[in-house]
């Protein structure tokens, strides 16, 4: 799904080079719930921009679902992400000005889909995150758990091939926490591929996957088995 | 003092922050100030009062004494010299002068080559009905035909290279004339006493003459004149003061309501006898009109001025609206800078003053850049109407409506949009 | 991005939009007026007067002295410069009149049929009084009877026959032929077709004219001579009179020297000075509101960019970001031109009540749109730009 080949992304400013990312390999397979773990600074923002190919990088090559990203203009760029990719922030990133059902409708839009298709995934993608009954409400009108599950039916209800998630929990209480993550476990049940920056060890072991970062290079890459989390 | 300096300095560094947005907001308002004032400077001096103290004492009397018959019609702008000496007859008025204007030739000897000058054609009374200042010699003692004139002081300085030249003769076209008297520096504006058909907008004349010997001379009006029955204008001696052609401008002093109501009598009265000897076919149309009314009465307001005036005035609330427009965008990104402000601990009364300076700061700029403006919107309008070119300056008067109007913008342009941006909520509690 | 977005986006600023929207309306209805007025000018400019505008000079003079503006001394001045002018290379003819054609004000008189006085008067028609010459300068076409080959006095025994114009002969006669009819001031003798004589209210009243051929008595008002040339020569001619006329008797005061369409622009040189300083005014607004719609987009673009890098990250090219905000200012131009078209007909009542103005026609305010939408097009265009270099890894920061 994903294949990062000796990847590099450097910072320049006029007196120093910062090596964001230094030879970075890395495979992400079809289906796969992974962490992405580090300290701050790490590059695994970097990392995670790249992958949603918001950010380009410099040395290496990125394939997504077997095809290169290098070289693609901005307008196939732009269609990529909208159509194989979706996003989730730490910070939730709705547009406060737009309706709930306008804030996952505006991807749909981008796509250019017919009227009708679009509001059949929108309820698709409310009922699956249980907030059909609000959706005319605005953002600011939500708890920051709602907010993030609106954010989370934006990026699925254009049922992207991949999920980035910006440390999806982090403004969240534990409660709503734990319904994030079990709303995130349940669409990767349904196929889609998950790569999930997160601070939480405890997070990060619920995942199948566990990939550190530290000062721009892969060190470490376990598989969990969540099994095995469960009997421990 | 030194804390005015710490003010303006924050101003400034405000300004120096996000020049371009500043700049932009003081040009957009020099611009809608400076082009309304270039309007309102010719509108204001217009319509001035030239003569504020008398304006409403001095009338126009019109009938329509004429040898026609015309139902509804409005009597004859200008009076013939008969119907003069009718409303001369009357001892109300405490002045009374008939005028008119023509043009002439003035030289000091044969062999120079002649001047074109204005001629004012009027009786002794005008001087001091209009307040007339004389430099020199003296007016004539009376009505009378006689071959003295009186000059203005730019003509005497033009032709003699000094003032003092009572007694001097000249020719004026071809006709010996003595200088009884030199006029100090005179310019009635806008000139009332000679309103039709725009004269108002005409600099006072240069040459004095009595309006006997106007007449004796065959001087024809150069502005106005009309015949009403089968009369040679060639002879004004004979025909002019006997038939009806009408050129000549009346104007009467009428200090108090009762000798105005006298007056308004008289008129009628000398209408009933005229009718009675057959001499008046028409129904009775006399005007009594006060000199501040005349331009109206003559329907000669200046349409162009007015229309631009309108259509300037739009263009003012289109930049105040614009600039506040700018200026609330430009607090709106400075908004952190307030906060801040206030949270290391400047309490609302500093940060007014601070606001009360910023506005100081850009009623200045905004001041100059008006002004510059405005000098060259006055320029292009004096190349563009001409006529209205007497109207071009400023006084005390007209700058202080300016400044004033500038800070009244300037503050619409700043209070508004920064008390907004900064206090928010507060807003109500500072206004108190 | 749809309408109903477009709009919520314009509402959430509302103050902003409220003064960005009064002024557009604003500009919209000064432009309209201002565009109004000058097609009305120039309407004026164009419009036919009848006469050989620009090959005829028109020169304005007074003699300084007392007797030369009398009979005789003033018939033999005129002789003398008629026969000098004449003389000058490219002069095809050449004559006097009282007055000058296409002017404000003048000698006027009442004529009338006197049988029917009351029924075919005509008021303030321009008297004037010329030489023979003066058809053929002017190239009067002659419609019916004879022209006067020579000059007889107005005030004579027999009195000057009289020329007049179409339009004045129909409006005496009711369109009954006129040659040979009694006028108050004399027989028609000839009728010759309409010319632009003095600026009147009524349109048609500018062609009432009536002409005399006869000796001049006196020139107190000063007089004209009408000169036409040949196409080329203008130029040369205008530059070669006053030297000309000063040698011929230097106690003159030449006032002006013009062609006429010189003297058609000056006599609505007032309008052509409104209807310019309006279009100046009017290039103002444009830029004011450029200046505006520029901010506007440059703040709006500077306030959201994380909203525009979020929509970047959901997959918003650049183009449509570039797209999205020029419409969002279409939209505001076009909501400001709507009621736009409020304010211009309430502009243009206030000023039909000062000036003549022709009332709003249904294609100016389209094209006054069209205007406003391009200049506001060229203001948003870097702002819109300067947008589209939002990273989309923006969404990503958090604040």
């Amino acid at each position: 799904m994903i294949t990062l080949t000796n990847l590099g992304k450097v910072f320049r400013t006029e007196l120093i080079e910062t090596h964001a990312l230094r030879d970075v390999n890395l495979q992400v397979n079809e289906g796969e719930f992974a962490a992405l773990t580090g300290p701050s600074g790490s590059g695994k923002s970097t990392l995670l921009n790249i992958l949603g190919t918001l950010e380009s990088f410099d040395s290496g090559d990125y394939q997504l679902d077997g095809k290169s990203v290098k070289g693609l203009s901005d307008a196939a760029l732009s269609k990529l992400r909208n159509e194989k990719i979706g996003f989730i922030f730490q910070s939730f990133n709705l547009i406060k000005d737009f309706s709930i059902y306008d804030n996952i409708e505006l991807p749909l839009r981008y796509r250019g889909l017919k009227a009708a298709e679009r509001k059949q995934r929108i309820e698709r993608a409310l009922e699956l995150v249980g907030l059909h009954a609000r959706r005319d409400y605005l953002p600011g009108q939500l708890s920051g758990g709602q907010q993030q599950r609106v954010a989370i039916a934006r990026a699925i209800a254009g049922e992207p091939r991949i999920l980035l998630a910006d440390e999806p929990t982090g403004n969240l209480d534990s409660l709503m926490a734990r319904q994030v993550m079990e709303l995130l476990e349940q669409i990767n049940r349904q196929g889609c591929t998950i790569l999930m920056v997160t601070h939480d060890p405890d997070q990060a072991r619920r995942a199948g996957r566990n990939i550190q970062i530290i000062d721009g290079q892969l060190h470490d890459s376990t598989m969990y088995d969540p099994l095995a989390q469960h009997t421990a | 003092m030194e804390q005015l300096f710490y003010y303006l300095k924050v101003s400034w560094f405000s300004v120096k922050r996000a020049p371009l947005p500043y700049m932009l907001t003081v040009l957009i308002l020099s611009l809608g100030l400076g082009v309304f004032f270039s309007n309102a400077t010719f509108y204001y001096r217009i319509n001035s009062d030239p003569l504020p103290a008398k304006s409403d004492k001095l009338f126009f009397p019109m009938m329509l004494l004429v040898p026609y018959q015309c139902s509804n019609c409005k009597p004859p702008s200008v009076l013939s010299y008969s119907n003069v000496a009718k409303l001369n007859a009357s001892d109300i008025p405490s002045a009374k002068a008939a005028m008119y204007s023509a043009g002439g030739y003035l030289r000091l000897n044969a062999e120079q080559a002649p001047t074109p000058v204005t001629v004012r054609i009027t009786q002794r009374d005008f001087f001091s009905m209009f307040d007339v200042p004389l430099l020199h010699g003296s007016i004539w003692p009376d009505n009378q035909p006689r071959d003295e004139l009186l000059l203005s002081k730019a003509t005497a300085e033009k032709l003699f290279g000094r003032t003092d030249v009572t007694g001097q003769q000249v020719l004026l076209d071809d006709r010996l004339f003595t200088i009884i008297g030199v006029l100090d520096q005179w310019q009635m504006l806008p000139k009332l006493y000679d309103a039709f058909n725009r004269n108002y907008l005409n600099p006072t004349e240069d040459i004095y003459l009595p309006l006997e010997s106007g007449y004796d001379y065959n001087y024809l009006s150069n502005t106005n004149s009309s015949t009403f029955e089968d009369a040679d204008y060639r002879k004004l001696a004979t025909d002019g003061r006997t038939k009806a052609i009408h050129q000549l401008q009346y104007w009467v002093q009428l200090d108090t309501p009762a000798q105005q109501q006298a007056y308004r009598q008289f008129m009628a009265n000398l209408v009933a006898d005229e009718k009675a000897a057959g001499r008046h076919p028409s129904a009775e149309a006399n005007q009594l009109v006060m000199m501040r009314d005349i331009v109206s009465y003559f329907d000669g307001e200046s349409g162009d001025i007015k229309a631009f005036a309108i259509v300037t005035l739009l263009f003012l609330l289109v930049c105040v609206f614009n600039a506040s427009h700018l200026s609330l965008n430009r607090y709106l990104s400075n908004q952190y800078e307030f906060s801040l402000r206030r949270a290391l601990g400047a309490n609302r009364s500093q940060l007014q003053v601070q606001l009360l300076v910023d506005m100081g700061l850009m009623s200045t700029f905004t001041l100059a850049g008006a002004a510059i403006i405005a000098y060259g919107g006055i320029k292009l309008m004096n190349y563009l109407w001409p006529s209205n070119s007497l109207f071009a300056s400023w006084d005390l008067q007209l700058m202080l409506a300016l400044a004033a109007l500038t800070l009244l913008c300037s503050y619409l342009v700043t209070l508004y949009p920064s008390l907004r941006a900064s206090f928010g909520s507060l807003n109500k509690q500072l206004k108190e | 991005m749809p309408l109903h977005l477009l709009f919520k986006s314009l509402l959430r600023r509302k103050m902003v939009t409220a003064l960005l929207l009064i002024q557009l309306a604003m500009t919209f209805a000064l432009l309209l007026n201002s565009m109004l007025l000058a097609q009305q000018t120039r309407q004026k400019l164009q419009q036919p007067t009848g006469l050989p505008l620009q090959q005829t000079l028109q020169v304005q003079l007074k003699p300084t002295s007392i007797a030369l503006r009398q009979y005789p001394a003033l018939g033999d001045l005129l002789v003398r410069q008629l026969e000098a002018v004449r003389a000058i290379p490219g002069v095809v003819a050449v004559a006097y009149s009282n007055q000058s054609p296409l002017h404000e004000g003048g000698s006027n008189g009442n004529i009338h049929d006197p049988d029917r006085e009351e029924l075919s008067k005509a008021n303030g028609v321009p008297l004037y009084n010329v030489s023979t010459d003066f058809f053929a300068v002017l190239q009067l076409p002659l419609l019916a009877g004879e022209l006067p080959q020579s000059e007889i006095a107005i005030d004579g025994i027999a009195p000057s026959p009289v020329v007049i114009t179409q339009s004045l002969a129909n409006k005496v006669f009711d369109g009954e032929p006129a040659i040979g009819r009694q006028l108050n001031r004399g027989p028609v003798a000839a009728v010759v077709a309409d010319f632009y004589g003095q600026r009147k209210r009524n349109e048609i009243e500018i062609n009432f004219n009536s002409v005399q051929v006869a000796p001049l008595w006196n020139a107190d008002w000063g007089y004209v001579l009408l000169i036409r040339t040949t196409a080329d020569t203008v130029e040369t001619v205008r530059q070669a009179l006053p030297q000309v006329l000063q040698q011929v008797d230097s106690n003159i005061e030449i006032f002006s020297v013009r062609t006429l369409q010189e003297q058609l622009q000056r006599l609505y040189s007032n309008e052509f000075g409104l209807a310019s300083l309006l279009s100046l005014l009017s290039v103002l607004m444009l830029l004011v509101s450029m200046i505006s719609s520029y901010s506007n987009a440059y703040f709006h673009t500077l306030k959201h960019q994380q909203e525009i890098g979020i929509k970047r990250a959901l997959g918003a090219s650049k183009r449509r970001i570039f797209t999205e905000l020029l419409s969002e200012n279409w939209l505001s131009t076009v909501l400001g031109a709507i009621a736009g078209v409020g304010c211009a007909v309430v502009l243009n009542q206030l000023l039909s009540q000062v000036i003549s103005i022709p009332p709003l026609s249904w294609w100016l305010p389209l094209a006054t749109c069209a205007i406003l939408l391009l200049c506001v097009t060229v203001a948003t265009w870097y702002p819109a730009a300067i947008a589209t270099r939002v990273s989309p890894a923006t969404a990503t920061k958090t604040l």
